[in-house]
């Protein structure tokens, strides 16, 4: 008669293949899995004060998120992934100089902005004995925005599955053809590219800590500028470069576990950022956990950024009021609540982001009236099966 | 590079149950994660990380 296995060894045997980067590099997922995901995110309205004319209301997004996850045969597994968002509101149009002389915004369309994006994208993965392969493409579409994107990534284990050595290859290209083109002026039709390579590096420290490094790089071309602003007139090409660390830590004593990401960027705009994530996953029962989370943000300015646009200046030269390209700084902050029961998990999310140029770790020679303030929740559910 | 990261203590298999809970991998939630990383590439200038990027979008 066979003996059963012993109930530690499954366990044991489980521990080992839900190891992050084993678990990614060596095994498909044991089960299925379907999630789905709601999210609001609603910025803050403008004031007044910042808005002499028209529309205060900014964005006010609904997004839907799914993934199906599956097991094929021993070896392969299938990422089925789609996401839709319904988004109203109005976006920053043009910048001028108020009666005081300190820069005031001009929000786009009397009536605000109706858009809606799709995507979807499906990947399929091989896991050998010592690292996985796999490959996805994808399709986002939005009623003036197509984009069409491939990745590949592989994973190779070394030093008794306690080193992962990752690289991933991304392109994408895009086309953009602007609402209400002839009426206000716009390009009718431009694209843009994007090549992405990144190389990580894992590696487990001891019984409770790993730790990840890893550096991006990134390639634009094309047509960059916003071709919703009135002056705006970017480079068409722009090379950002990443430079990231992570660290995982599980505190025994206090059943919890630290995540803590810091990311270094800087981009041929000018502009340099880092960013920092803390979350500590508290662990109140065997199913239920607390997860608060902080981050930090900040970037210098793009060197072509002016907080009050000049109309004299000619398009061939770079020229933008996009509040994104201004240096501020934000803060973030949120609370999770995760349950499990059965093959069940939800997760509910609230967040609060807050952007202000008194927040920059850079100089802020024109700080943006535009600046963003949001608050987002969510809520997720997953079934196992 | 390798060799040097080899000299790190070595964790037995049955020493990794605190490595293998969902808290401690290097995404513990995707969608969260992919949400995050949409939202805030709309709204920074930054992006860019682990992975090589995704698609665009004309978010504004």
């Amino acid at each position: 008669m066979k003996k059963p296995a012993s109930r530690s060894l499954i366990a044991l045997s489980t521990s080992a293949l839900a190891l992050p980067g084993i678990a990614e590099a060596d095994a498909p997922p044991l089960t299925s899995s379907l999630s789905y995901k709601i999210s609001n995110y609603q910025e803050d309205d403008l004031s007044r004060e910042q808005v002499p004319f028209g529309e205060l209301e900014r964005y006010d997004i609904d997004v839907h998120q799914f993934q199906f996850i599956s097991p094929l045969g021993r070896d392969y597994a299938l990422f089925i992934d789609a996401n839709h968002e319904n988004m109203s509101g109005a976006s920053p149009w043009f910048s001028t100089a108020g009666s005081n002389g300190q820069p005031v915004i001009n929000m786009s369309g009397a009536s605000g902005i109706y858009d809606s994006r799709s995507e979807v994208s499906l990947g399929v993965r091989y896991y050998g004995a010592r690292g996985n392969i796999g490959g996805a493409i994808g399709y986002s579409e939005e009623n003036d925005y197509r984009a069409k994107y491939v990745s590949m990534s592989g994973s190779r284990n070394f030093n008794n599955d306690l080193t992962t050595l990752t690289v991933s290859l991304s392109h994408s290209d895009d086309s953009i053809f602007p609402s209400d083109a002839e009426r206000f002026n716009r390009v009718r039709h431009e694209n843009k590219q994007a090549s992405s390579v990144a190389v990580s590096l894992s590696q487990v420290l001891n019984p409770v800590a790993s730790f990840q490094t890893a550096l991006s790089l990134t390639g634009q071309s094309g047509y960059l500028s916003d071709p919703y602003k009135l002056q705006d007139s970017r480079p068409d090409g722009k090379t950002q470069i990443a430079f990231s660390n992570s660290l995982r830590y599980f505190f025994i004593k206090a059943d919890g576990a630290l995540q803590s990401d810091y990311r270094y960027y800087r981009d041929d705009f000018g502009i340099r950022s880092h960013t920092l994530d803390l979350s500590w996953f508290q662990n109140v029962t065997r199913s239920f956990k607390i997860v608060p989370m902080l981050r930090y943000y900040s970037q210098s300015a793009a060197d072509f950024y002016t907080n009050i646009d000049d109309f004299l200046k000619p398009l061939s030269e770079s020229q933008s009021s996009d509040y994104r390209l201004s240096a501020f700084g934000a803060v973030s902050g949120g609370l999770s609540f995760v349950t499990d029961f059965g093959g069940w998990s939800a997760t509910l999310t609230a967040e609060r982001y807050v952007a202000n140029e008194k927040y920059s770790a850079f100089t802020v020679a024109q700080p943006s009236p535009g600046l963003v303030q949001f608050t987002r929740l969510s809520l997720g559910v997953n079934y196992a099966f | 590079m390798l060799a040097l990261l080899a000299a790190c203590s070595q964790v037995q298999p049955w020493e990794r149950g605190y490595l293998a809970k969902q808290e401690m991998a290097w995404d513990s939630d995707p969608l969260e994660r992919a949400l995050n990383d949409h939202i805030f590439f709309s709204k920074e200038a930054s992006s860019g990380g682990n992975t090589a990027a995704g698609g665009g979008c004309g978010c504004n």
